[in-house]
């Protein structure tokens, strides 16, 4: 998954980018309301955290240009003032969620976890599709109930695939999404986490989640439950 | 009884002075018409008396009577209003005036030599007569001196009739000088006090949010009033403006670090410090009093004089929207009635605050259901509606011994546990210093229910 922060306070954008890091996701950082325009038009992103209180572009007016130019991935305010005005003219503009400093970090990912499955049509916590149940508040995987073993980067493109279950996703799109920077996307790195993910997920090919359309991309192509 | 309008007190208090002023002189007219009119006639009646005496001859029985050719007509005319007579000195008349005939008028008179005397006398059917008698001493041809009674009277009717009319003049006339000058005097008012009545006018419109000040072109003597008022509200509105900027710039620079260090302390090097989460606790602690202290000091709590009043539905249906979008997860069913008309007669901000932290908490709390009621609060004595907000949500409810310290949380700060949230103190505060009140009770939809009212003012 990759997000961007906008955040014209270095201490604290730092710090959350550090932690978004360690919590798996691919991070874009800019520090003011222009570079995140760019970063906003520009990359490929799955949610923006974009604070309202920003030099050269306010928040409030990035979020509404992005709005403008199509742009439909969630966008969470985050705001010192804490007025409600703010808050509504926020959502108005077209975020979807605020959060109101000083925040815990744990509030923010959660808040974070809960847009992105929205986002990706989840409405529980815990995505399932057929056998293969995926917790992103835990970073847990589990196939049959069994625990699976996942490295960060094969989680990551686990992650992806199954928030957007049942979409045909293109290599770009995936190394898009999991590089800050782009890098040699000729690379056949990502073809090589796929096969060890089908390995570790259904040793026996037995359940055959990820299925692989030539020239196309892949697709997680067990069902989403939409369990109750 | 209401306060009295300045042009109804000076009409009130002029036509008060009007009247006493006229009565006092018609009653004075009134009083010199009669002496003059009274004194003309007993001239009048003089002269018939001399002229009587002057007409006066020896008859042959001893008396005295005027001769018929000298005598007034008048005298020998039944009725005709004056009489005459003249009395011997033993009582008998020598002469009684043709006029007498049937009057039933009696001047039964005695009078000592020399001697005249006016009196009021009434004839037969009761009808005012004036009447002069005079005694004289007559010496006849022959040496003998007898004294004799003149007398005569005229009917007072046509002279009553005269005062009648005169009155009826003067208070015709009288009236219509009044009835002019009370009229001129309206005029005159109304025109003096159309610039006041722009004033109540203008300041309508303010309080109605029509208008954000008075105009100009007012006359000299209110100039100074009109304009310091204006730069009263501007500098209200300006100065609430810039000391909210002021507050939300202070949250800013205060709430970064805050946000910076709990970051920190949620960060690779903070995780492993020792007293990590008694810092973090200490950093909600300061949150909170930052939080409340400044949306305390933010609030107007003003009158929202020079701004439109705020239109309750629109305010409560972005409400509604934002945090129908923020708790899109929990599948809310917020039902919202606001009752036609009604508005907020205060500060936007202020009821987007109260509203807010009130239905946000309804939302946190809710299983379900969430049901939001703005109604107004009418009184026939009040210039500006009032308003009741009622939350009601189906969560587990407030119970009844936890509702004062809930309400109490935001004042007493350092007593609490950092993140019991402050949200129902910050809308006491708010809602008290807009002139409103807080209650908690319980939801017929089984949580609690939080009601608000803002009073007519």
């Amino acid at each position: 998954m990759r997000v961007l922060i906008v955040e014209d306070e270095k201490p604290l954008r730092d710090s959350i980018v550090e932690q978004l890091q360690q919590a798996g996701f691919t991070v874009d950082a800019a520090a003011d309301g222009e570079e995140g325009l760019y970063c906003g038009r520009e990359y490929a992103l799955d949610l923006a955290i974009v604070d309202l209180g920003l030099p050269k572009l306010n928040g409030m007016e990035l979020i509404k240009k992005l709005r403008a130019e199509g742009k439909s991935y969630p966008v969470l305010i985050l705001t010192a003032r804490d007025k409600w005005q703010d808050k509504v003219e926020g959502l108005q503009a077209g975020a979807d969620d605020y959060l109101a400093k000083p925040f815990h970090f744990e509030e923010l990912l959660a808040r974070m976890q809960a847009l992105l499955r929205r986002s990706g049509g989840w409405a529980q916590p815990v995505l399932r599709c057929g056998a293969v149940a995926l917790d992103p508040r835990t970073q847990e995987v589990t196939v049959n109930g069994r625990r699976v073993d996942l490295t960060s980067f094969e989680y990551r493109i686990l992650e992806y695939l199954i928030h957007r279950a049942g979409e045909v996703i293109s290599k770009g799109e995936l190394t898009e999404r999991l590089y800050a920077q782009d890098f040699d996307r000729d690379s056949n790195t990502i073809e090589v986490f796929i096969g060890r993910l089908r390995r570790k997920l259904d040793p026996d090919d037995s359940i055959k989640p990820i299925e692989t359309l030539r020239g196309r991309g892949y697709r997680f192509a067990l069902q989403r439950e939409s369990a109750a | 009884m209401g306060p009295r309008s300045l042009s109804t007190r000076l009409l009130a208090s002029v036509s008060i002075l009007l009247i006493l002023f006229f009565g006092i002189t018609i009653a004075a007219l009134d009083f010199a018409f009669q002496r003059v009119t009274e004194q003309a006639m007993h001239d009048r009646l003089e002269a018939q008396m001399l002229a009587l005496i002057s007409a006066s001859e020896e008859d042959s029985s001893g008396g005295l009577q005027p001769a018929p050719e000298k005598t007034e007509e008048r005298l020998k005319n039944p009725g005709s209003g004056l009489y005459g007579e003249i009395l011997r000195s033993d009582g008998y008349p020598s002469w009684r005036s043709n006029s007498l005939t049937g009057t039933g008028l009696d001047f039964a008179v005695q009078l000592p030599s020399g001697q005249r005397q006016y009196r009021q006398l009434h004839r037969g059917d009761g009808s005012p007569v004036r009447a002069l008698s005079r005694s004289i001493a007559w010496e006849f041809d022959n040496g003998v001196t007898r004294t004799f009674v003149y007398s005569v009277a005229e009917d007072l009717e046509p002279y009553y009739a005269q005062l009648n009319r005169f009155r009826g003049q003067l208070f015709g006339w009288f009236g219509l000088l009044m009835l002019l000058l009370l009229g001129s005097l309206q005029f005159l008012l109304r025109r003096l006090l159309t610039p006041l009545r722009r004033i109540e006018r203008e300041i309508e419109a303010i309080e109605a949010g029509r208008m954000t000040e008075l105009g100009g072109g007012y006359p000299r003597e209110l100039l100074g009033v009109t304009t310091n008022l204006n730069a009263l509200l501007r500098g209200e509105r300006e100065r609430l403006a810039r000391y909210r900027n002021t507050l939300g710039n202070l949250a800013h620079s205060f709430k970064t670090p805050l946000a910076v260090m709990r970051n920190l302390l949620s960060g690779a090097q903070g995780r492993d410090l020792a007293v990590a989460r008694q810092l973090d606790e200490q950093v909600g602690r300061m949150d909170d009093i930052v939080k409340y202290q400044l949306k305390r000091a933010a609030a107007s709590g003003g009158t929202g004089l020079g701004t439109a009043p705020v239109d309750v539905r629109t305010v409560l249906e972005s409400l509604r929207a934002a945090l129908l979008k923020v708790y899109a997860d929990r599948r809310i069913d917020c039902e919202l009635v606001v009752a036609p008309g009604c508005l907020f007669a205060g500060d936007r901000e202020d009821l987007t605050e109260v509203a807010g932290n009130l239905l946000d908490n309804a939302f946190k709390w809710s299983r379900g259901k969430v049901l939001l009621t703005a109604e107004r609060i009418t009184d026939p004595t009040a210039r500006r509606d009032g308003l009741r907000l009622v939350v009601e949500d189906d969560g587990p409810g407030i119970p009844v011994d936890e509702r004062t310290r809930v309400l109490d949380r935001g004042a007493r700060l350092d007593e609490r546990v950092s993140g019991q949230g402050i949200g129902l103190s910050v809308v006491r505060e708010l809602a008290q210093l807009n002139g409103g009140t807080i209650r908690i009770d319980d939801s017929p939809l089984g949580g609690a229910c939080i009601e608000i009212r803002f009073p007519a003012t």
